[in-house]
């Protein structure tokens, strides 16, 4: 039985969805220690949603498109790793790709590639949507929500302060989150896929793979 | 989850899990001294704030310190070990893959508190770990780790007449508590004490590779019996805040079962 793409889209981007998303804060703890104030975690979350999010969302969506036509998903990986240039991301994204192969062999059981334990979230992400039945828009708006979810989540680790406040951010964000989905939504093929990068975020991201005691992955 | 019918064939995993400063990572560095001759380990720490534990092990040099890697838990202890193992359990494929095959991996939690326990999804067996200096009157609070965990221990019981705790005590309530389930009063000077957690140890994986053995989940409260008065047939119904107490009348309120 099928249901709608906006239930999935409840599903998968509820925090509870044991995937090992409490493990990340989508770059938040290094971005801290490096001296973002906190009070600019919306900026810092508007400028990951036009970077590396967009670039994470554009390959989640080609990835769809191309499970779709039972294309090689082999090559959307090496295009979302040629546009990821930090190492660190790169093994990160795939721990959570691994993450997710689980809830998809165990939400929607079916033979699956041998080499998927080797590929990127947004890869798997885009396998799941196309097995699961989940329109395009909504899957870039998950990985978009996603991000955002856990940044401010992670926050709220980091830095505790009232939680209503930091809902409402992502409330604000919302819209930011659409506009992107927009964005990548219609995108078909690898080469389309876009290549934004936050060089300060990459190099947060390999400084905090080196860093003892810390509180998240990545 | 492997079919208790069949052979498994992948490492047992064993759960460490007790509150923090109870000696769990000693614990862990006492198993990997006595058995990492005998059996091929690995460990996993799962650390709150720091990676502590890890570094305390790798520097204990009781175990390359390859095989023993921290995961990070989001300051969520008990999430990484119950409502969402996937870090754990990717740390443990790791190791397998990294290290051929092993035996043995065992998972520290990160010290949380009486209520957290493993989820069967994780591990295969657990022991909940206890010290002499928390008071005797610990193992009386109960709580599912110390009820239903695999094994209960009582550590540094070197220091009981320090404490005022009288050990023998203490390790036969926690028999009480767990209705006869195994229990070993472990000091990390006691020899005799360390071969019967290391046996403890054999025996549960002889059990697991013959598929004899169930994992159990202890599950995340702490479930309470009102026993009728002759001390049968009574029900057991969980308390929102964990606690476990005994009742020395019947209960008020009717049990399903009462
Ligand atoms: N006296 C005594 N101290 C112990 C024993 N086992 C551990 N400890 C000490 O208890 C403290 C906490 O131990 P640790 O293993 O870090 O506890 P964890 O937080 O549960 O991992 C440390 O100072 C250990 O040296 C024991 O058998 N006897
Ligand atoms: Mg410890």
């Amino acid at each position: 039985m099928s249901t709608t793409s906006s239930l999935l889209l409840a599903l998968l981007g509820d925090a509870r969805l044991p995937s090992g998303g409490h493990t990340q804060s989508a770059g938040l703890e290094p971005a801290l220690r490096a001296g973002t104030p906190s009070a600019q975690a919306p900026a810092y979350l508007r400028a990951r949603l036009r970077t590396v999010t967009r670039v994470e969302a554009g390959a989640a969506v080609v990835a769809r498109a191309v499970a779709a036509d039972d294309g090689d998903l082999a090559e959307v990986e090496a295009a979302w790793a040629a546009r990821t240039p930090s190492q660190a991301l790169r093994a990160n994204g795939r721990r959570l790709g691994r993450g997710y192969l689980r809830v998809l062999q165990t939400l929607w059981p079916g033979p699956v590639d041998t080499r998927a334990r080797t590929w990127s979230r947004p890869v798997v992400l885009g396998l799941l949507a196309h097995r699961a039945g989940m329109g395009p828009a909504d899957l870039a708006r998950l990985v978009g929500y996603d991000d955002v979810q856990t940044v401010t989540a992670a926050l709220l680790k980091l830095e505790p302060q009232d939680p209503l406040l930091i809902a409402a951010w992502v409330k604000d964000l919302l819209p930011d989150i659409d506009e992107m989905a927009t964005q990548v939504a219609h995108l078909h093929t690898t080469e389309q896929i876009p290549a934004q990068g936050a060089p300060l975020i990459e190099r947060w991201a390999e400084t905090h793979d080196t860093t003892t005691e810390r509180l998240f992955s990545a | 989850m492997p079919e208790n019918t069949t052979a498994p064939t992948r490492a047992m995993r064993l759960g460490v899990a007790g509150p923090v400063g109870t000696g769990k990572s000693s614990l862990i560095a006492t198993l990997c001294r006595a058995l990492s001759g005998e059996l091929r380990l690995g460990v996993i720490t799962n650390d709150i704030y720091t990676d502590e534990d890890a570094r305390y092990l790798k520097s204990a040099g009781v175990l390359d310190p390859e095989r023993i890697r921290p995961v990070e838990t989001g300051a969520c202890p008990h999430t990484a070990i119950r409502d969402d193992v996937t870090a754990n359990l990717l740390a443990a494929e790791d190791l397998e893959a990294d290290f051929g095959s092993l035996d043995l991996v065992i998972i520290e939690s990160g010290g949380d508190n009486l209520t957290a326990t493993f989820s069967p999804a994780l591990v295969d067996a657990q022991l909940f770990v206890l010290d002499v200096a928390g008071g005797g009157d610990v193992v009386r609070k109960g709580g599912p780790g110390i009820a239903r965990a695999d094994l209960l221990v009582i550590n540094k019981t070197d220091l009981g007449p320090y404490v005022g705790v009288d050990v023998e005590r203490m390790a036969r309530e926690g028999r009480e508590a767990r209705r006869g389930g195994s229990v070993v009063a472990l000091s990390r000077h006691d020899e005799e004490s360390i071969r019967m957690l290391t046996g403890w140890v054999r025996d549960t994986l002889a059990r697991y590779r013959a598929g004899d053995h169930t994992p159990v989940d202890p599950g995340p409260m702490a479930p309470h019996s009102h026993a009728d008065r002759d001390g049968k047939g009574g029900h057991t119904h969980t308390h929102a805040d964990s606690a476990t107490h005994t009742h020395d009348q019947a209960p008020a309120h009717a049990g399903p079962s009462a």
